[in-house]
């Protein structure tokens, strides 16, 4: 597998207020966010959080704000075709109020991304998972679980790319039938070596350090 | 458990690897036996600088892994100062570091000191303490100016040494290093080259740069699991070239 340089919500680092916010507040104003445009899904309401969005976003700097129209590139479509869908069933004010307010906590939650190193976003989830103790399950073991997780996505991303690339290079089409036996091979083989990585850096070996 | 002693250096007692055989593989092929990958070695390596060599396939890979407990010997046994991969696997691996490749296979955490920092999580509890060491982990090998770049934006050459300082941050007095050169260019390896010359611990790589060979006090030629040669470099090399080219050894 070669690099794949994509990412999930990867850190822009910087010293904006919204990056020197505590996490919990990033998580009590997102949380506000989503409730607010869930409970009162209206134009009006949509419209707001949306240029609340914006207004963070700038705020947190020139770079972060650059990368706000970033999910309608590749998501545009499914937000036009849920739009086009809730205008018909239920008019044009909930069309705008559900795909708008939709929108506006995805872009909250990137924000979060955004502006928050990952090892503090896992901190954060280790806090949380501290009752996950009482079930004999170790919080930080959870929380690389997570990581793990999360550099797992671009990386199985990637290896449908290399095996559409290399069907193509055979001057075949890739479909998804045909993709399909190559990419769980080397699914399996990222977590094959993943383990491996993990292993021999002794990270999985902590718990004994307690 | 005795107490480690690094004196003792890397030692292999009839080591050997056998791999299972394959359970869909066609009646007698090949697959279908069980296969020595490794025959058993007897070896002490206490050089500061030992290369493994040999061709595709030969088992170079299969050696390596065996020194820091990522493969088990089926029959005899391996130790790293005195201490048993296999029964200390924890107290090994917290002497002996692993570097691959491929680094974005090593690297876990996105941002360059996240990863280094997850290595010190064992060693540092406090988080400013781990900040702080990370930090200087990078600083001993000039890399502070990467500590907040995304470890997917950096060169292949920066990756491979991110990669090394996470696998070094612990205090590791052993670096085995399987290919680290392959996958970069010629100033990348130049670069890299001269990174391991100022390396206080011992370190033991497989290659197939055979300049990069050549700078160890010692080297292995590896040829279908056996060891076919052990002495110095030179003589090492022609034996390789013997070997690989026709002619026999
Ligand atoms: N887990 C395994 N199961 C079965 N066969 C294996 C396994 N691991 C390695 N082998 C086989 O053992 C042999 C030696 O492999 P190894 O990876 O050690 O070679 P290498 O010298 O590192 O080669 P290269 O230069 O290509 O990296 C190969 O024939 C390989 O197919
Ligand atoms: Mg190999």
């Amino acid at each position: 597998m070669r690099g794949h340089v994509y990412q999930l919500g990867l850190l822009i680092p910087g010293a904006s207020p919204i990056h020197r916010a505590p996490l919990w507040l990033k998580y009590a104003a997102l949380s506000a966010l989503c409730i607010t445009v869930l409970v009162e899904r209206t134009a009006w309401i949509a419209a707001g959080a949306l240029a609340t969005t914006v207004l963070l976003f700038a705020l947190a700097g020139r770079r972060v704000l650059a990368l706000w129209p970033r999910p309608f590139r590749s998501l545009g479509w499914l937000f036009a075709l849920l739009a086009a869908h809730q205008w018909w069933l239920n008019g044009f004010d909930t069309a705008v109020g559900v795909v708008g307010g939709m929108v506006a906590c995805l872009q909250a939650a990137r924000l979060v991304l955004l502006t928050t190193p990952q090892s503090e976003l896992l901190d954060g989830l280790v806090r949380v998972a501290r009752p996950l103790r009482w079930v004999r399950c170790d919080p930080e073991t959870f929380a690389l679980t997570i990581a793990v997780m999360l550099r797992s996505i671009p990386a199985v991303a990637g290896s449908i790319r290399d095996v559409s690339d290399a069907a193509a290079a055979r001057g075949l089409r890739p479909n998804p039938a045909l993709l399909a036996g190559p990419v769980v091979v080397a699914t399996v083989d990222f977590a094959h070596r993943t383990g491996d990585a993990l292993a021999a850096r002794g990270v999985m070996d902590q718990s004994e350090f307690r | 458990m005795d107490a480690p002693a690094p004196s003792e250096g890397v030692c292999f007692h009839e080591a050997a690897v056998v791999v299972p055989p394959d359970p869909g593989a066609v009646p007698g092929s090949a697959e279908a036996r069980e296969r020595t990958i490794l025959h058993p070695c007897t070896l002490t390596l206490r050089e500061r600088r030992v290369a493994v060599i040999g061709a595709n396939g030969s088992g170079k890979s299969t050696l390596l892994r065996l020194i820091n407990g990522l493969s088990r010997p089926s029959a005899g046994a391996v130790t790293v100062h005195g201490l048993d991969t296999v029964r200390d696997v924890h107290a090994v691996r917290r002497r002996v570091g692993f570097l691959f490749t491929d680094p974005l296979a090593q690297l876990i955490m996105p941002i360059v000191v996240e990863d280094v920092e997850l290595s010190l999580k064992a060693t540092h509890r406090e988080r400013a303490a781990r900040r702080q060491a990370a930090l200087e982990a990078l600083a001993r090998f000039g890399l502070e100016h990467l500590a907040a770049r995304s470890v997917y934006d950096l060169s292949g050459g920066e990756r491979q040494l991110v990669a090394l300082v996470s696998v070094l941050a612990a205090g590791q007095q052993v670096l085995v290093a399987d290919e680290p050169t392959t996958l970069l260019d010629l100033r990348n390896t130049a670069k890299l080259r001269r990174v391991f010359e100022g390396l206080p611990q011992q370190v033991i790589y497989a290659t197939h740069d055979l300049d990069f060979a050549a700078e160890a006090d010692r080297v292995l030629v590896v040829d279908e699991g056996r060891i076919v040669f052990d002495g110095e470099a030179r003589a090492a090399i022609d034996a390789y070239r013997r070997l690989a080219l026709g002619g026999g050894t």
